[in-house]
């Protein structure tokens, strides 16, 4: 369900909830007050109309009781009484005699002076009951008997006898048992009825006013008001909608535009450069802090990328203490480090290895020459001395053996001169320069400045540097028509420095290296972890080489 | 007549024959015994046996020449050692020479001067030839090792430096890189126990080295 709908759903339904709390309590708050207001006006009216009544048959009744008159001034063609009723004084209901049982009230008076009997007139009662100030339209109030029929004029059924309309209601029968009867109730119609009711306080009269008026015409207005509250929620809720609608929208753009460069990020693209309408702070800050998990992975990206290309120089500033990405790329720098610089290592090992077992190889066949061959050739020699007896033919073959013998010497010294073993680089250099100088017409300066007894120069770095030595002084004589060449091997306390010069054409460092075997001499200070600093210019040409002493 | 007692010590079985054959020509020479390394004849010099001559080569396993004559020396013996070997560099034999050998002959040296050599150290003379001579002397000039309290390269240095020359001017000259000038100038002023510059002038003036 996406924040949308969510939204929308939520907020809508809580102002719902709210417009219809309220609509109903106003409502039901509405209907109480006004049921009470209407019970309260149609007691009053009813109390009034009861007052009225009462007064008006106990005026009528002083008056008939003062007056002298007696005789019994009634239509005994319609008006059947009883002799129980004619001697009983007082006020009484004679409907029930009432041939059409048309509503009569008399009055008894038995005296010595004789009886009396008078018929009260209804219209006055009428008056009354039909007065109807504060009754709305559908309001009446009217008499009933103690049969429950009606004792007075219907308005809804004005030409029917009262008689023959009966009230069963509930309220009536309270009022004849003296309890004041109020609610709503069916009347004699069988509609329902705000209906108020007591019992009119004069003796033997037995009858119960009630007024009363329709639920209907009551409620109206209140069913005005709950159309109104209807349509008023539904209004409501309708600009609710549309408010959130809009509302959602200003919310879910961001969110959507946020999502939007999430997924390009999380296709592994940190380069992209949306700008997006920023509504609130924290959808500001929200777009900063995607800006800044940006600008850390186009760091760690660029960092990433630096490692691939194995510049392992390159640092990289954690952005917290839970960067794993950050900690993990380090990580992987220093593995890196450390498998480049075993390699390094592996391989000037290998190298070194190589190079050792070249010189090995050079030293046993220089010495088997040497020590192997030489003493045989010299038996040989020994052998002419004592067998030949020819004379010329011994000196011939022993300046052959001599020659042969020079010939081996020639080649063990070239192969390794066994003083690298016996007397160190000093005095080999000494010698190979010395036999070098034999041979050209270039001058060459050697100054051996290392220590006679108690040289730290090992046996691998003096090979080296013979090798080195060597390598310089042939290209010097083959290619770089020098005319001097000076050399000092110097040994310090804690280094070896060979220093090499001559006055040649020189040679272009970034070209030549090959065939003059530059890589070879680069190789061996490698191998001997020493530095080489290397100028070729035309007539300075120097190489500076430099070895640790190995304690 | 005395015969000169010999012993060869060379760890070749074949050139020991022959020159065993080869010296037994001569009437005065006697050849008492013939080893194959230096510590078998370490063990005869020690013993009572009488030795004039070792004819001692220099490569021989276990116990090598340059060895073998140290230890007579230090033992003091009366036998006269001739070096014999294959090595033909100044180097050799001056340390030979300098370690107490009476001659240094090449193992393919003729037989006349074998004889001659034997003959001259056991009148308690020493013998070099010419060319051997010449060999030694060329590599001795080679080396220039000075008994004062600098080396050369540090008085030649500390001339430089009083001349006022910076140190790479100082390394240009004497064709050397200018660390290892700085690395000079660092030993001349704790050998003369200075620390600057001004300070060691003076004090290589007070000691004359400038």
């Amino acid at each position: 369900m996406s924040i949308k709908t969510l939204i929308l759903i939520i907020i809508n339904s809580l102002i719902a909830l709210v417009i219809a709390l309220l609509s109903f309590s106003s409502y039901q708050e509405f209907s109480n007050v006004l049921n009470d207001r209407v019970l309260q006006q149609l007691n009053s009216i009813k109390t009034l109309k009861k007052n009225q009544i009462e007064h008006l048959i106990k005026s009528e009744w002083e008056k008939f009781e003062s007056a002298d008159l007696y005789n019994q001034n009634i239509d005994s063609a319609v008006l059947i009484l009883p002799d129980s009723i004619k001697n009983r004084n007082g006020i009484h209901d004679f409907t029930t005699y009432h041939i059409d049982k048309k509503t009569t009230i008399g009055f008894v008076s038995k005296s010595k002076k004789g009886t009396k009997i008078k018929i009260l007139e209804y219209n006055k009662i009428k008056k009354i009951l039909f007065e109807r100030t504060g009754m709305g339209n559908s309001g009446e109030s009217y008499l009933v008997g103690k049969d429950f029929r009606l004792r007075s004029q219907s308005r809804f059924y004005p030409n029917q006898t009262p008689n023959a309309l009966s009230v069963k209601a509930e309220n009536v029968a309270k009022a004849f048992k003296g309890i004041n009867g109020r609610g709503v109730f069916d009347d004699y119609r069988g509609i329902d009825v705000y209906s108020v009711s007591s019992l009119i306080e004069i003796p033997n009269l037995n009858m119960v006013i009630l007024s009363e008026i329709d639920v209907d015409e009551v409620t109206m207005p209140l069913k005005k008001l709950k159309e109104r509250l209807v349509s008023l929620t539904l209004a409501i809720f309708l600009l609710a909608v549309i408010i959130s609608l809009f509302l959602t929208r200003i919310i879910t753009n961001p969110i959507k535009n946020m999502q939007k460069s999430l997924r390009i990020m999380a296709e592994g693209d940190y380069n992209q450069t949306n700008e997006f309408i920023k509504n609130s702070d924290e959808i500001k800050e929200m777009f900063e802090a995607l800006a800044n998990l940006k600008v850390a992975l186009q760091g760690a990206v660029k960092f990433a990328n630096d490692i691939g290309l194995m510049n392992l120089n390159t640092d990289y500033q954690l952005k917290s203490s839970n960067d794993l990405l950050g900690k993990s790329l380090l990580a992987m720098r220093d593995k890196l480090i450390e498998f480049r610089n075993n390699e390094e290592n592996a391989r000037i090992l290998s190298k070194r290895m190589l190079v050792n077992s070249l010189e090995n190889e050079r030293r046993r066949l220089s010495r088997e020459l040497h020590d192997g061959v030489g003493p045989y050739l010299t038996s040989l020699k020994h052998y002419i001395e004592n067998k030949v007896e020819n004379e010329l033919k011994k000196t011939e073959m022993k300046k052959i053996v001599d020659d042969t013998i020079a010939e081996i010497r020639l080649m063990s010294n070239a192969l390794m001169p066994s003083s690298i073993d016996d007397f160190g680089i000093g005095i080999t250099l000494t010698n190979f320069i010395e036999s070098v100088k034999k041979s050209t017409t270039v001058t060459i300066e050697y100054e051996d400045l290392t220590q006679q007894d108690n040289s730290k120069i090992t046996n691998h770095q003096a090979i080296n540097l013979f090798r080195i030595s060597k390598e310089l002084i042939n290209n010097s004589l083959k290619h770089a028509k020098a005319k001097n060449i000076r050399i000092t091997l110097s040994e310090f306390d804690d280094f070896i420095s060979l220093f090499y010069y001559d006055d040649g054409i020189g040679f272009d460092i970034s070209t030549v290296k090959l065939g003059l075997g530059i890589n070879n001499i680069k190789e061996r200070v490698e191998i001997c972890n020493g530095k080489i600093e290397i100028n070729a210019t035309p007539g300075k040409t120097t190489f500076e080489i430099e070895l640790p002493v190995e304690l | 007549m005395n015969e000169i007692k010999i012993i060869i010590a060379d760890d070749h079985q074949l050139f020991r024959n022959g020159l065993e054959e080869l010296l037994r020509k001569y009437d005065d020479i006697k050849i008492v015994k013939s080893v194959a390394d230096g510590f078998e004849f370490m063990q005869l010099a020690k013993s009572q046996l009488e030795v004039d001559i070792v004819l001692l080569d220099i490569a021989m396993p276990n116990m090598d020449g340059f060895q073998v004559l140290k230890e007579l020396k230090t033992l003091d013996s009366n036998i006269k050692p001739i070096v014999i070997s294959m090595h033909s560099d100044g180097n050799y034999i001056a340390k030979c020479a300098k370690m107490g050998a009476f001659g240094y002959l090449l193992k393919n040296t003729d037989e006349s001067e074998l004889i001659l050599a034997i003959r001259t150290v056991n009148k308690g003379k020493k013998y070099f030839s010419a060319a051997i001579a010449e060999k030694m002397i060329n590599f001795m000039s080679t080396q220039s090792v000075s008994e004062n309290l600098l080396s050369n390269k540090e008085t030649e240095v500390l001339g430089l430096i009083s001349k006022g020359l910076t140190t790479n001017e100082i390394a240009t000259k004497l064709f050397v890189s200018s660390r290892t000038i700085e690395t000079h100038r660092a030993n001349i002023l704790k050998k003369l126990e200075v620390k600057n510059t001004a300070e060691l002038i003076k004090r290589a003036a007070e000691m004359n080295l400038i």
